[in-house]
């Protein structure tokens, strides 16, 4: 069964957004200790809409329990193409004074994650980004 | 919700979670810190790559100056996302036991 619910694109509407999320572990039944990894994946990937989307459209969250774990998926209509899946990486092993803050959010969520798909509709602009992860 | 006070000691305990939505508070917290500092994290739940631009902020700012901030009961969630960030070599972090 998939939960769906759909969030104000603002930072301010993160914590409904972790009580959506922990709210759908347990009526799911999904295993509580993927909720910290499934909480920073979605974060991340939301805030970047909220940062750089800029259609003003709710987000929207869908969550199912699969096999042994979780498939999330985030919705955005109204903006641009940006791919998670592709974007390069920054350098972690650089030493402080070399290392600015930011721009990490997209690539710790590809380590957090099993798996991680994305899709573009060009006509309605819409981006979709699909993520599992699972016990391991 | 995020709660950052000092605490006994001269530590700056944190609690709850660091995520886009409290990091601004954080920062603004961590921004009248000097010298060495302990930051406990033994009730800080989850961190985001927020929470981790707030902490690499001050880090730089405090290690300027010869200070630097050291992470102590750190959990395993938090952990793992300093160690994929690369924050296992610029903090000293104890984990939670």
């Amino acid at each position: 069964m998939t939960v769906r619910q759909t969030f104000r694109p603002s930072f301010d509407a993160l914590a409904e957004l972790v009580a959506f999320t922990a709210s759908a572990f347990d009526t799911q039944g999904i295993d509580r200790r993927l909720l910290p990894a499934v909480d920073f994946a979605l974060e991340e990937l939301f805030t970047n809409v909220v940062k750089y989307g800029g259609s003003g459209a709710d987000i929207a969250v869908e969550l199912r329990a699969i096999p042994n774990g979780v498939e999330a998926c985030l919705t955005a209509e109204g903006v641009a193409d940006f791919d998670p899946t592709r974007a390069s990486p920054k350098d972690t092993t650089l030493p402080i004074e070399q290392r600015q803050p930011g721009g990490l959010g997209v690539q710790l969520t590809r380590q957090v994650v099993d798996s991680i798909e994305y899709e573009y509709q060009d006509t309605q602009r819409r981006s979709r980004v699909t993520f599992r992860k699972t016990l391991a | 919700m995020l709660k950052i006070e000092w605490g006994p000691q001269g530590a700056v305990v944190i609690e709850g979670r660091l995520d886009a939505a409290q990091a601004a508070a954080a920062q603004a917290f961590l921004d009248g810190v000097s010298g060495s500092v302990v930051l406990d994290c033994t009730a800080l739940e989850y961190l985001s790559s927020a929470g981790l631009g707030v902490l690499l902020k001050t880090q730089k700012r405090l290690k300027a100056g010869a200070g630097q901030l050291r992470l102590t009961g750190v959990n395993r969630h938090v952990h793992d996302i300093f160690r994929y960030a690369g924050f296992d070599q610029i903090f000293e972090i104890a984990p939670a036991p």
